[in-house]
């Protein structure tokens, strides 16, 4: 695992919320689930849609283009039509900064 | 009988609930169930292997003891015997089957479809046909212009040939999603270089051995190095000839996937399944729907009574648009349109009695997912909410 690194301030994610950062060259993805924060590649394994603007109901997050499901808290696929894992990242709120280690 | 996805499921989840016996899958192609939607799309612009579309790996089968018997078909059933025949004589015993035999392309009656050159879509091999013709600066007709011939038209068009389309209707996906919807899917066609003779139909294919044009019922000649038709599916359905099980627009089942014959079911594309939530019988031709049968019938076989009452949703991806449509509607009164079509972000709904049917979004996968709930939901809803962005859809169901 990488270094954490600050991407944003931690209010811009709220509850329930899903939000996509650039990192390190990288498009994270951050899903805030009841205050605990899950960090994981924003790109869809199937045909590369952007999972933040996709659906968060619990730690399940849809694709928006294909309803392909992944478990934020460990990039697991739940359904295809994707079939590989996203990477998931550590992420952390420290003095109310968005922090993600990659 | 069917090595499909819903066929694939099917047998996967049979052993997932824990059956042991014996397990055989049966399957017309000569390769394990795989998924279709990439064959019109990024498998036919040559993007992606096949062995991303397959439903599971070749081993699979194997390992969980699935025995195959591909590139034969399933002929017959005999009910009262328990039997199945394959298409080489070999005779299956079985206690419950299963019938995910799918769907064939319609061909219309025209003459010289059998020339070289004309192709239809409907399995892997059909598209590494078409990808051999689909070259930069080559001349294609498309005919017809529901989702697999909008999807060919776009794949073609990205992959650099000449596109000519001859359908009926005025715009793509008329029938389905109506005027105003597939008006903005014609736009988006014509942006990327399609030429489109609307209102017309192919009469005859023309050429020397292979295809040259395509003469059209209002005497038009298209020149053309290849075609490919997509008119539409009939559910396969051949093998129920004289076994008693119902037949009526595919294999008549109930909400669990039973047909007319006790201890035989029928799942995907070739069953025309009672659904409870729309309250009556509707087949159904997509991916989700075939992902999802199939293991709700495994599982009924095994006796866990569960009535299968999915939504239906499905994808259709055209050039960078991404369409998506959830429920079940033929007719509607009202069709209500959150977002813009001028943009291409909206989700409209097909309402009747101020109840939504079903709903079609273009590049709103969102709303057009916290649509389902409000399907389901079968309750009137008002227009004005249904449009007004800064209601939450969520809510309204």
């Amino acid at each position: 695992m990488g270094e954490f690194v600050t991407v944003a301030d931690a209010a811009e994610v709220g509850e329930g919320e899903l939000a996509a950062f650039e990192v390190g060259g990288e498009r994270i993805a951050v899903a805030n689930v009841g205050g605990t924060l899950h960090a994981f590649d924003d790109t869809c394994t199937h045909l590369r849609c952007s999972l933040a603007e996709g659906e968060l109901e619990g730690t399940v997050v849809t694709c928006p283009c294909h309803g392909s499901q992944f478990d934020v808290t460990s990039g697991e696929v739940l359904r295809g039509p994707a079939s590989e894992p996203v990477q998931s990242y550590a992420a952390r709120v420290e003095n109310e900064a968005l922090q993600v280690a990659i | 009988m069917g090595a499909s996805l819903a066929g694939g499921t099917a047998a996967a989840t049979l052993r997932e609930e824990g059956f042991e016996g014996r397990l055989i899958l049966v399957g017309e192609e000569p390769y394990v169930p795989y998924e279709r939607p990439p064959l019109s799309k990024e498998y036919l612009r040559g993007e992606v292997t096949f062995d991303r579309a397959l439903v599971r790996t070749a081993d699979f089968y194997a390992e969980q003891e699935i025995e195959t018997r591909l590139g034969v078909r399933a002929v017959r059933v005999e009910p009262a015997e328990r039997i199945v025949e394959l298409a080489d004589g070999e005779r299956l015993l079985f206690d419950k089957a299963l019938i995910a035999t799918g769907a064939r392309n319609r061909r219309p009656a025209i003459p010289s479809l059998d020339l070289e050159g004309v192709f239809d879509l409907r399995t892997v091999d059909d598209a590494d046909r078409i990808r051999t013709e689909a070259l930069p600066g080559r001349k294609a007709v498309v005919v017809g212009m529901g989702f697999i011939g909008s999807e060919v038209a776009a794949s073609l068009r990205q992959l650099g040939v000449e596109v000519a389309v001859v359908a009926p209707g005025s715009v793509p996906l008329e029938r389905v999603l109506g005027e105003e919807v597939g008006g903005v899917l014609a736009e988006i066609h014509r942006e990327h270089g399609v030429e489109f003779h609307f209102g017309d139909s192919a009469d005859a294919f023309e050429g020397s051995g292979h295809v040259e044009r395509v003469v059209t019922a209002a005497g038009e000649r298209i020149e053309c190095d290849f075609a490919v038709i997509g008119v539409g599916v009939e559910p396969a359905v051949e093998l129920a000839a004289g076994t008693g099980i119902e037949v009526d627009n595919g294999i008549v089942v109930d909400e669990f996937c039973r047909t007319s014959v006790e201890g035989i079911y029928a799942a995907g594309d070739v069953a025309n399944h009672y659904h409870p939530v729309f309250e009556r019988r509707i087949r159904v031709e997509h991916w989700d729907n075939a992902l999802k049968q199939g293991p709700a019938a495994a599982r009924n076989m095994l006796g866990k009574d569960e009535p299968y009452e999915e939504i239906h949703w499905f994808w259709s991806d055209q050039y960078d648009t991404n369409l998506q449509y959830a429920g079940f509607h033929t007719s509607w009164d009202e069709l209500v349109v959150r977002g813009s079509l001028e943009r291409r972000s909206f989700v409209a709904f097909y309402c009747t009695e101020g109840r939504v049917l079903a709903a079609v979004a273009v590049n709103r996968g969102k709303d057009l997912r916290r649509s389902i709930p409000l399907i389901k939901a079968r309750r009137p809803v008002k227009p004005a909410k249904l449009r007004d962005p800064d209601v939450d859809l969520r809510t309204l169901a």
